[in-house]
């Protein structure tokens, strides 16, 4: 899949790069960033990585993740923002 | 390194409680449910023509408000709250100091006004209160620090404003029974229904619904513009039936506050129907029947209000009014959110553990028992229902039977909430034994 670069969709910026597609989520308003990233994993039907640019400890897309099949990985970050890594669990 | 969901977070982030903190608040809340359908039984008497005073039935009552309500309020807020604000509780030691305060506090002020004991009553109420003071105080500082959010911020703000008047107005009223009350009796008891009810629970019920229903429901964030309306009219609402509780052309007052009451319901519930209906969740179970159930009896409890400040001859209006209040709406929404959130919240703390391998996280479904839950849907509306007809028909034998059902439901959402922790502890277990945790 491609979600095509600096690709603005209606909730959170989306573009893909060697490591996944990458969905920036910051400064949406809660739950936005959740649904967002749900809707992204949702539209996904291979092993493609997702990667995830957050604000805050997305602490009930843990869950939802794993009714899914995915599992989430904390990945270098930078101050100010919450990188996770996110694949199916194989 | 492979983490499991929430492991890096919870780590760097250190914004998450451990689970023993958010978890005690939840079982002390299941555990007080059971304890009060059982005072409604001890009670069941004295329910038909209940007004007020020393015995079960304000015991039984007290062990909802305080017990399973601002229980869980507390907990979810202390969970949830500094991970939306971004803003990390303090001290760790504050949330945990306040379990032991409150708890015993809880259980005191109970037996206190179940056996008329009004010196036990005291010393629960002056644990009670400062167990409150401590919450509002973490509360405040989260709220000050709070990043984003602006609507459910407000609505912080409005439940924090009206805990300080049902604070305040308790202290009066348990003041009345060592006979040092601080403003009369009535206006105290008016000022406190109406903000314990619709000020601090309503505001962070309606407060937290803005993130919850839509999560849940996979929709959008609901328009800022009809919740914020939302918002200043039941404000408004509050204010205007404060100034009737003090004296203030009482009939006029009540009767717009109820209004504008329904009007600020109104607004919100249509915002809370589009998002279901917008979702790309349209199944959402059991427990989103007594989400909408609940919402239902959160009107029908502004009209019985109305019915209340008109004086509609009836004994057993003021008892029903209190009932579906407290028991039909509060009570029934909270667990129909908390029967979604504790497996969610259980999940995630499961899959803190570091796997070895690269198994998923408990999933919440996995966490979820269903035969309990489909037990204590059943005997939760049954015992809502009977109580009600025993009202109406001012029949104890009734309230009873409604108790009994209560009971039933209550151990029911027990053993739910027992399988989840007993469940997310043997995930844990057997992730730190390298095995794979069981999904």
């Amino acid at each position: 899949m491609d979600a095509g670069r600096g690709t603005v969709r209606s909730r959170g910026r989306r573009w893909t790069d060697a490591d996944g597609i990458h969905i920036d989520v910051r400064g949406l308003t809660p739950p936005e960033p959740f649904v967002a990233i749900v809707e992204l994993i949702e539209s996904i039907d291979d092993a493609t990585p997702v990667i995830v640019h957050h604000d805050r400890d997305p602490v009930m897309l843990y869950g939802e993740l794993a009714e899914r099949g995915w599992i989430a990985e904390g990945i270098d970050t930078v101050p100010g923002e919450i990188r996770l890594k996110l694949e199916r669990a194989r | 390194m492979k983490l499991a969901a929430g492991a890096f977070l919870a780590g760097a982030g250190s914004r998450l409680l451990p689970p023993s903190i958010p978890f005690r608040f939840f079982g002390a809340a299941v555990t007080f449910h059971v304890l009060a359908w059982i005072a409604l039984l001890a009670g069941a008497d004295d329910v038909p023509q209940f007004a007020g005073g020393l015995g079960w039935p304000l015991a039984a009552l007290h062990l909802v408000t305080l017990g399973v309500l601002a229980m869980t309020a507390i907990g979810a807020s202390l969970q949830l709250l500094p991970v939306a604000t971004r803003l990390a509780v303090g001290n760790r030691r504050w949330p945990a100091a306040i379990w032991w305060l409150y708890t015993p506090g809880v259980a005191l002020t109970a037996c206190g006004m179940g056996t008329g004991m009004v010196t036990v009553l005291a010393a629960g109420a002056i644990a009670v209160t400062a167990a409150l003071v401590a919450f509002a105080l973490l509360l405040a500082r989260n709220l000050l620090g709070a990043k984003g959010m602006p609507i459910v911020v407000a609505h912080g703000w409005g439940a924090l404003g009206s805990l300080a008047v049902v604070i305040a107005t308790a202290l009066s009223l348990a003041g009345t029974y060592v006979g040092a009350p601080i403003i009369d009796r009535a206006s105290a008891l008016a000022l406190h229904v109406t903000f314990a009810a619709y000020g601090f629970m309503g505001m962070l019920a309606l407060g937290l619904a803005y993130i919850l229903v839509p999560m849940f429901a996979l929709s959008a964030a609901p328009d800022e513009h009809p919740a914020w309306a939302s918002l200043a009219i039941a404000v408004l609402a509050l204010f205007l039936a404060g100034a009737a509780a003090i004296g203030l052309a009482p009939r006029l007052l009540d009767t717009l506050a109820v209004g504008a009451g329904l009007a600020a319901v109104g607004l919100h519930l249509r915002l809370m129907a589009v998002a279901l209906a917008t979702g790309m969740r349209r199944n959402l179970g059991p427990s989103f029947a007594l989400v909408r159930i609940a919402w239902a009896l959160l009107v029908a409890s502004l009209l019985l209000a109305l019915a209340v400040v008109h004086d509609v001859p009836h004994d057993g209006i003021a008892p029903l009014f209190g009932l579906v209040l407290i028991g039909g709406w509060l009570l029934t929404l909270l667990l129909g959110i908390l029967q979604r959130i504790v497996p969610f919240l259980a999940s995630m703390h499961a899959g803190q553990v570091r796997t070895r391998g690269k198994g998923l996280p408990p999933t919440p479904s996995a966490l979820t028992a269903v035969r309990p839950l489909a037990i204590h849907f059943i005997s939760h509306l049954a015992a809502l229902a009977l109580v009600t007809l025993a009202i109406a028909a001012g029949s104890p034998l009734i309230v009873r039977l409604g108790a009994a059902a209560g009971i039933v439901g209550a151990l029911a959402f027990g053993a739910f909430f027992a399988t989840a922790m007993r469940r997310m502890r043997r995930s844990q277990a057997v992730a730190r034994a390298g095995a794979m945790p069981l999904a």
